[in-house]
């Protein structure tokens, strides 16, 4: 799955950890998750999509390689 | 000032090598009958002292790099506890076995000893995937439990034919927590290579 964390959490100048802790997560879970090692859990990314004000289909989109 | 400015004493990687080479020395000693089996378990205990400063240094480091994480330092705190408690309980244990002549209900006993430690330990990762907020942090622990628990059974049944067929001598069941330990810290270690 392709997500765009990096970019929404540096258009706010944000650090990693800085959205860390308004999600409620470690610092990993965000690097995880930014650089695609980890996909979240739907609650996350419901949480995730809340904080920015955007539906998560505007930050999360499917992989090019999945059917 | 705080401890984030001026890291108070060492750091984890120290007291972790200084804790595995004071192990290790003790073993081969112990191995080659170079100190007999009291002074070794008195040497193993007070090594077991060196994973306190292993574990205060680690918590120094996650506060200073701003990671600090309460699920994780209650985890080790009742994991270093339960290690205390192990070794005291085998010292105790092999020692009273050494003594006196115990059978039945004693022997039952003193064998609860060293067991019933380990048991914490196991209740300490229990508890640590329970309060574990971070759905990451407890993905991780899980697959490395898996991975562990993997390399356990393999390891398990190929020694118990080999056993069966007479090819390595036969072992004490209670490896199995020892090594799941080994194999979780080489799961974690292996997915840290990985980059996972």
């Amino acid at each position: 799955m392709n997500n765009r964390l990096k970019v929404l959490r540096a258009e706010r100048n944000w650090s990693q950890q800085d959205l860390a802790e308004r999600l409620g997560v470690s610092r990993q879970s965000v690097n995880a998750i930014e650089t695609g090692r980890y996909d979240p859990s739907l609650p996350l990314a419901f949480t995730i999509a809340d904080l920015f004000g955007l539906p998560i289909e505007a930050i999360f989109s499917r992989d090019q390689t999945e059917s | 000032m705080t401890s984030a400015e001026t890291p108070a004493g060492r750091g984890p990687r120290f007291w972790g090598a200084l804790y595995v080479g004071s192990i290790a020395i003790i073993a081969v000693l112990r191995i080659t009958d170079a100190i007999p089996t009291p002074v070794g378990l008195i040497l193993f205990v007070g090594a077991m002292g060196l994973l306190i400063p292993f574990v205060r240094s680690s918590e120094r480091r996650s506060a200073a790099n701003g990671c600090m994480n309460p699920v994780i330092v209650r985890y080790n705190r009742r994991i270093l506890a339960a290690s205390m408690g192990y070794v005291f309980g085998l010292g105790i244990a092999l020692a009273l076995w050494n003594t006196y002549e115990l059978s039945g209900a004693l022997a039952f006993a003193i064998a609860l000893l060293p067991t019933l430690p380990t048991f914490a330990m196991i209740w300490a990762m229990g508890r640590y995937l329970v309060e574990e907020t971070d759905e990451y942090l407890r993905y991780r622990m899980v697959r490395a439990a898996l991975m562990s628990l993997g390399m356990v059974l393999a390891i398990g049944i190929f020694w118990g034919f080999l056993e069966t067929f007479e090819l390595v001598p036969h072992i004490w069941a209670w490896w199995v927590l020892p090594v799941w330990a080994i194999g979780l810290g080489l799961a974690q270690l292996w997915m840290k290579v990985r980059g996972e």
